[in-house]
């Protein structure tokens, strides 16, 4: 089982609007590749000239190195199974008729279908979970249903190839990785080749392990997750700024969009702001101010450390300590100058241990120099102190002057002139 | 299936006994028994020779053109249905019924009198251009090898309005023909002969061998010509065919009877409400209803002012859509076209 897909120079107009332009790759027998790339990018329209639903204007599609344009239409039914984004079901076919449908190309045109092709229905809808549908009208089901149960037929259908065409579309994300894993499954235990143009990257790198990026209807970038989902990539086919991380629960390959500055909100806050510390809950304090336009520096974080990571993305300066370690002199005396060069300073929602509790020894001394000072998130402390003796260093700040905000959203208020801010 | 067999039987006896002259249904059985070979003439009961002459040169050939011409309008409408996967086509969607009518009316107004094998001016014209108009929309919608369907159907609807205004035209300038127009047009098989039958049933029943070796291929395509193509239907050889046999089964309908109407909307939807899409059970039982259907309300047509007779396409209409209707609300739950969930 499993089909070697070889595409060549393809070409597609329409128009005079070229969709595919000299679109080459190779998808080894057993190969589950996810088709990637912006709308318009030519996913659709190059699976569909694979499924031979479109002709190519130049180039060669082989399946197993036969042309596909030479295969007879059952021939080629036998070989690849289709899973479109939506198949029309206005009609009150039962689910088993629409699975035994996958039947087709096997049946000769007096030949009625037998045992075996009964038996072959019976295992496709149980491997998709769809027998107890069996006899429901296919436009009674909703959506996540009916895709499950035209993978059903896809299965009937026998394929050493499977092309799926963003088959999550329409679905829940609960149906999404049901339906995706199906795939995988026939993929893993069939050797079956999959090919699958999809929407959602964060999806694709859980089930697939191929990635083939297409941009205006060329192939961009092709191979494993890492080589192809990447800033660089995601950015010129996309044309959005975005990032990329493993994610902190099973270590895949995620992606995220990122909003750069926003340059009418430049001047709305003229102010040089400097943020303590990082991790997870102070992300909100720094996306605010980059967008507001705030010149932003950050310290002291460790390298691993997401406010590090966010320093390193929009090219902010920062101050960075080892891990495990507590600051040194250096690290120290530069903290204190960057303080100083600010605007004012702000103590987002960080934790507390006995390894940055002496930050605040500086905060203190620009305290006194008459700097502002902003702590986010008082009432919170408790759950954020592993040293015990956060609650009573932050109060004693506030006798010493700090400003307590509640939220980011105060925050926000106070950096934009609009919001009227506080000078002391 | 069996139901529809015994249906179409007992219509085609209930026509044979009713009419102008009413003849037994004992005195029926006698005579058809009698036309068979081998049959020993049966001498108990007196059969009068009018009635036998009003039976098999009349009514018999009467009821098997209805038959067929039922039957070819109820499948082609269910072929066009499908093929289109729209409720609202009929075996007149795409013009072939009012390029028909052109030819008709020409061929009346013009007087040809024309006759090849037996056959007059106006049902040689009728089918031929039905045939025509059939051709010019089917290069119309093409675009290159492909035959996209929502282009072919706007071509026909579009040929069906030009064709139309064309037929009225004619029909103002028709002076003492235009009753033979009018009536045409509301479709009879009044003057049924032999040679009629002997032309459309054989035709009639090759017709729909032709169609209905593609049921599979037809349930396919109602989930959507892409998918019927993945699933290794070889979409627009389909189409050709299919187009083509529809095509020939309702030229060859309307030129026997003119146009009647609704047999071929309906009865199809009423055998989809009953027993669902599936087109392998489908348009055998269309034919037979469509056959039934139109034998009954022929035999209506005959009965309801004899001796005169009214066109057989106001009777369909008449009693087909508020049993239609009556379907349509007892059904509430109507899904099998686009309906929704």
């Amino acid at each position: 089982m499993g089909l070697n897909i070889e595409v060549h120079g393809l070409k597609l107009t329409y128009g005079a609007q070229p969709v595919l332009e000299d679109t080459t790759f190779t998808v080894e027998r057993g190969d589950s590749v996810a088709l990637l790339g912006a709308n318009g990018a030519g996913k659709s329209t190059l699976l569909r000239c694979i499924s031979r639903i479109l002709k190519p204007t130049a180039g060669h599609i082989l399946l197993d190195d036969q042309e596909i344009a030479r295969l007879d239409s059952k021939e080629a039914a036998r070989m690849m199974a289709v899973v479109p984004q939506e198949t029309a079901a206005d009609f009150d076919f039962s689910v088993e008729d629409i699975v035994m449908m996958g039947r087709f190309p096997y049946l000769k045109r007096f030949q009625k279908e037998d045992q075996n092709d009964r038996e072959i229905v019976r295992r496709s809808m149980e491997m998709t979970g769809v027998t107890h549908l069996a006899d429901r009208s296919i436009a009674t089901l909703s959506g996540g249903e009916k895709q499950r149960v035209i993978m059903a037929r896809a299965v009937c259908q026998q394929p050493q190839a499977l092309l799926l065409d963003e088959p999550t579309a329409n679905l829940d994300i609960g149906y999404q990785s049901m339906l995706l894993e199906l795939a995988a499954r026939l993929n893993r235990e069939q050797k079956v080749t999959v090919i699958a143009a999809i929407h959602d990257i964060n999806l694709a790198v859980h089930h697939f392990n191929r990635f083939i990026l297409l941009a205006g209807g060329r192939v961009m970038a092709a191979g494993r997750a890492e080589e192809v989902i990447t800033p660089e990539n995601i950015q010129k086919s996309y044309g959005v700024p975005a990032s990329t991380y493993r994610h902190p629960l099973h270590g895949v390959l995620q992606v995220s969009v990122v909003r750069g500055r926003n340059p009418d909100e430049k001047n709305n806050c003229g102010s040089e702001v400097h943020v303590i510390g990082g991790g997870e809950e102070a992300m909100p304090v720094f996306e605010m101010l980059n967008q507001s336009g705030c010149g932003l520096t950050v310290g002291p974080v460790s390298a691993q450390d997401s406010g590090c990571r966010f320093a390193h993305f929009h090219s902010l300066p920062v101050i960075i300590v080892p891990p495990f370690t507590s600051m040194n002199g250096a690290h120290r005396k530069e903290h204190l100058e960057q303080m100083r060069n600010a605007d004012l300073v702000v103590v987002p929602p960080i934790p507390f241990g006995e390894g940055n509790l002496p930050i605040f020894d500086e905060v203190r001394v620009i305290l006194k120099e008459g700097k502002p000072v902003y702590i986010i998130d008082l009432d919170g402390v408790e759950k954020r102190d592993y040293s015990g003796k956060a609650r009573s260093l932050l109060e004693q700040m506030i006798q010493e002057g700090a400003v307590v905000l509640k939220s980011v959203e105060d925050l926000k208020a106070v950096i934009t002139p609009g919001g009227g801010e506080q000078n002391e | 299936m069996g139901g529809l067999v015994l249906l179409i039987i007992m219509t085609m006896i209930g026509a044979m006994v009713f009419g102008a002259v009413l003849i037994g249904w004992r005195n029926v059985f006698i005579i058809l028994s009698d036309t068979l070979p081998f049959a020993s003439p049966s001498a108990a009961i007196e059969i009068s020779p009018t009635h036998e002459d009003i039976l098999l040169q009349i009514r018999l050939p009467r009821v098997l053109l209805a038959a067929a011409v039922g039957s070819s309008l109820a499948v082609s409408g269910a072929v066009f249905q499908g093929l289109f996967r729209n409720p609202m086509a009929d075996p007149f969607v795409i013009g072939i019924s009012s390029g028909a009518a052109l030819g008709a009316v020409f061929a009346m107004l013009s007087g040809f009198s024309l006759a090849v094998g037996g056959f007059g001016a106006v049902p040689l014209f009728a089918f031929g251009g039905g045939i025509g108009t059939i051709l010019v929309v089917y290069n119309m919608a093409r675009v290159g090898q492909a035959v996209p369907v929502m282009t072919l159907l706007l071509a026909g609807i579009a040929a069906s309005a030009f064709l139309s205004a064309l037929v009225s035209l004619l029909t103002y300038f028709a002076g003492e023909r235009l009753h033979m127009v009018v009536f045409w047009m509301m479709g009879g098989l009044g003057g049924a002969t032999w040679q009629q039958v002997q032309v459309m049933v054989p035709y009639a029943l090759s017709g729909y061998i032709c169609v209905s070796l593609f049921s599979r291929e037809l349930n396919a395509m109602l989930l959507g010509e892409e998918t019927a193509s993945h699933l290794g239907v070889n979409t627009e050889r389909v189409k050709k065919i299919l187009l083509v046999g529809a095509s020939l089964l309702v030229a060859a309908a309307v030129s026997t009877s003119g146009i009647i109407g609704f047999v071929g909307l309906v009865v199809p939807h009423f055998v989809r409400l009953v027993a669902g899409p599936d087109h392998r059970f489908l348009l055998p039982a269309s034919a037979l209803l469509g056959g039934a259907l139109l034998i009954a309300t022929d035999t209506l047509a005959r009965v309801v002012i004899a001796p005169s007779e009214l066109p057989v396409g106001i009777i369909t209409s008449l009693i087909g859509a508020p049993i239609f209707v009556y379907l349509l609300k007892k059904r509430k739950q109507l899904r099998y076209f686009g309906g929704g969930g």
